[in-house]
């Protein structure tokens, strides 16, 4: 098992710093390259979702970020300590709508889903948590 | 990202290089914007060169989809070319691959223009 856990304050600036973690916890790991690209979109989303719609104006919460790989499989969870908010009731994007009726609120989660094997919230205490695991072949 | 423009007579293109996350869309969107206005006049048909760009997120197409519907209430022609495959992937997951025009390369962007080469 090999994990590790950074945390950082829940705003857009912060972004670079968890795709850097990532990045370091991705070659730390010996993982394949060309397989990366479903946890820097599901981190980006996800966190995004945090920062955008978790965090109460005014207020300086934070977001802690965790990676966990164990055999092949590879965890990525996202806890924030906004109010009470499941982003896996959303509803999904019409991706086969015109172009005039493209929206791309919504799509950030939807993309979450199809790229990740599983994908679950849990409210923890008084903490958000979201865990997305897919498996990575080595 | 980063931003070269290029002015032909048929088309504006943009090339994008390097990872169009949330960080870089409003800097990317700016731009886009700029080079659907043009300098002097409109041009014709704006093409988005994706051949360096590494990595989109939805932030990301966000700006393709507010430039392809700016580019068809103004008339003018827009298409995207050239995809590393983990940008397509998201292009195709997104379904804007199914409302906007999506070549394979330049050339083929260039040549689906209205009075383009046959």
């Amino acid at each position: 098992m090999n994990e590790r856990r950074t945390s950082v304050p829940s705003e857009a600036a912060q972004l670079p710093v968890l795709a850097q973690f990532l990045h370091e916890f991705w070659s730390a790991a010996a993982l394949p390259p060309t397989q990366s690209l479903a946890f820097e979109i599901a981190l980006e989303e996800v966190f995004m979702n945090v920062v955008t719609h978790g965090t109460p104006a005014g207020s300086q919460g934070r977001v802690e970020v965790c990676l966990a790989l164990a055999d092949n499989s590879l965890t990525l969870a996202v806890e924030d300590d906004g109010p009470p908010f499941d982003p896996l009731t959303l509803p999904a994007p019409d991706v086969n709508a015109s172009l005039d009726q493209r929206q791309v609120g919504g799509l950030g989660v939807y993309f979450v889903r199809q790229l990740m094997d599983a994908v679950s919230y849990r409210r923890v205490g008084p903490r958000n948590q979201l865990r997305m695991t897919k498996q990575v072949a080595r | 990202v980063k931003v070269r423009v290029e002015t032909l007579e048929q088309a504006t293109i943009v090339i994008a290089e390097g990872r169009l996350d949330f960080s870089a869309a409003g800097n990317f969107q700016r731009q886009v914007e700029q080079a659907l206005a043009g300098t002097e006049h409109a041009p014709r048909a704006l093409i988005i060169d994706c051949a360096d760009l590494e990595y989109i997120s939805s932030a990301g197409l966000r700006v393709f989809l507010l430039a392809a519907r700016s580019a068809q209430r103004a008339g003018q022609a827009f298409a995207v070319c050239s995809l590393r495959q983990s940008v397509r992937e998201v292009f195709d997951l997104s379904g804007f691959s199914r409302v906007m025009s999506v070549l394979p390369d330049r050339a083929a962007a260039l040549a689906q223009l209205p009075g383009g080469p046959e």
